[in-house]
């Protein structure tokens, strides 16, 4: 352990948790999961700092959106990102869910990922290299430490918002919604 | 009667450290054979106390008592093992004290063998509450599995007790420390304890149950939050539990609690050395390998055992 970083523990051991366990969904949403192998592996080894993948979205807190996201995947996405319990932190990765990348102006992927779930941070590149990765991670926790790796607080907060973003493409979801609506005049309003 | 309550307090204590410590090496372990550095040895500590604050999902309450049943189960099954420790008088070996084991009067290897499969019929009920399918073919896999490697693990048993003619594990234990160890009085069935240990771990290559990548995790699937955490205790101290047995019943225990614990150390080395070099099998080759070498190698040694009396 580091031991510049004693006194943080004993002050705020959950933050610190949450930064240094880092479990991710591998969830795999494009080509740019194919940089993920070499990360998790020997040649880049994440679990040096935590990260480790996990098979079920019951048990991480790391979403990693990897590539263009089509429409037919953005709906697993967001069913998956819901079932994830808070804490959660997601990052999108590649240019592809920043803005559409090389695919801006095609019939089936969307362009801003984050009008459909809060994003906490951007990794940006075509493909981004394992290292882009780690100072990512590095980036996330930085965020996490100054508290504005905040996506699952505004998602809950903007709920109505995310959610009409998300009936405007897929009409009916077929599921009811995570957090029912607070007041009157927000359902009126939407 | 103060001693004994002490040792009840104590003996959950030291598994409970140590199963962390041993979830910890493993993965270290795992990681220095794959040529990585791999995560600190506290990692586990760090995952519990994050899932200890993250939201818990629950699906019921038999979900939440299968977690509770399965970790109890784990508990109350090291009270019944020694954990290091003798009932030789005093100055017979050098840095001896007293059988940490605060049941040893009642049960022995018999209650042992009921316990043991407690936590994994527990983690049955709750797996299957909630009704998530990868978690049903996870539970149908750990039956299968426990049903392939039971059938060895009681021909060893069955063996051990003719041979000492007791049940008693603290005395099978004393008698070891006397003469020989089990290992080279009943050898043939230290073979085939130590070959289906993997399974009894569940490790690979036998760890189709919890398999990721093909189940997604199988029991554990919609296990968060604390429950996620009070499982991977107890697997933690399944796995201390199952290596504990071993030590006492071929490796002759110890006379102390650090020889002991050195020998649980020993022993789950090597069982990890094993696991980290092979690769997952499936269920049917489980079944088929359980049940001809250990079996073979088990019921040659009760028939050696029996003759030989």
């Amino acid at each position: 352990m580091d031991r510049n970083q004693l006194a943080k523990w004993l002050k705020s051991p959950v933050e610190m948790a949450n930064k240094y366990s880092l479990h991710a969904v591998y969830f795999c949403t494009g080509c740019g999961i194919i940089e993920i192998p070499p990360v998790i592996t020997a040649r880049w080894d994440a679990e040096r700092f935590g990260i480790k993948a996990v098979a079920t979205p019951r048990q991480g807190n790391l979403f990693m959106i990897t590539g263009y996201v089509s429409l037919k995947t953005l709906k697993a996405i967001i069913r998956t990102y819901e079932q994830m319990p808070d804490p959660k932190y997601t990052v999108a990765f590649g240019s592809c869910p920043i803005n559409g990348g090389m695919y801006w102006d095609s019939y089936n992927t969307i362009k801003h990922l984050d009008k459909y779930i809060p994003i906490d941070g951007w990794i940006a590149g075509c493909m981004p290299r394992p290292e882009a990765v780690f100072i990512g991670v590095t980036h996330l926790w930085t965020l996490i430490d100054k508290g504005k790796a905040d996506g699952y607080i505004r998602y809950s907060k903007n709920y109505a918002s995310y959610r009409r973003n998300q009936e405007m493409l897929f009409g009916d979801l077929g599921w009811p919604p995570l957090y029912p609506s607070e007041s009157p005049a927000e359902e009126a309003r939407a | 009667m103060v001693t004994r309550i002490i040792h009840i307090v104590l003996s959950p204590l030291i598994a409970l450290v140590v199963a962390v410590f041993l979830l910890g090496l493993s993965r270290i372990v795992i990681a220095r054979i794959h040529r990585r550095y791999g995560p600190p040895i506290y990692q586990p500590i760090i995952d519990i106390i994050r899932l200890m604050n993250q939201q818990s999902i629950s699906h019921g309450t038999l979900f939440e008592l299968g977690v509770v049943l399965a970790l109890a189960g784990s508990i109350v099954t090291v009270l019944f093992i020694p954990l290091g420790g003798t009932n030789a008088p005093p100055g017979s070996y050098p840095l001896a004290h007293g059988l940490l084991c605060p049941l040893s009067s009642s049960g022995g290897l018999l209650v042992v063998i009921y316990l043991m499969l407690f936590g994994p019929v527990s983690i049955a009920l709750g797996a299957g509450a909630s009704e998530n399918p990868n978690a049903s073919i996870g539970v149908s896999r750990k039956m299968l599995l426990a049903l392939a490697y039971e059938v060895p693990f009681l021909l060893v048993i069955l063996a051990i007790m003719s041979h000492y003619g007791t049940i008693s594990i603290a005395e099978i234990v004393s008698r070891q420390q006397d003469s020989a160890w089990g290992v080279f009085s009943v050898p043939l069935s230290a073979v085939a304890a130590f070959l289906i240990l993997p399974a009894m771990l569940g490790i690979r290559p036998f760890d189709l149950v919890g398999a990721p990548q093909e189940i997604a995790s199988g029991p554990l699937a919609e296990y968060g939050g604390r429950y996620l955490a009070l499982l991977t205790i107890q697997n933690g101290i399944q796995v201390f539990v199952v290596i504990a047995l071993f030590v006492n019943l071929f490796l002759g225990g110890g006379v102390n609690v650090i020889t002991f614990l050195l020998k649980v150390f020993a022993v789950f080395l090597a069982a990890e050395l094993v696991s980290a070099v092979l690769p997952r099998v499936r269920i049917e080759n489980a079944l088929r390998f359980c049940w001809t070498w250990p079996t073979g190698l088990a019921l040659a040694q009760m028939i050696i055992t029996v003759v030989s009396r």
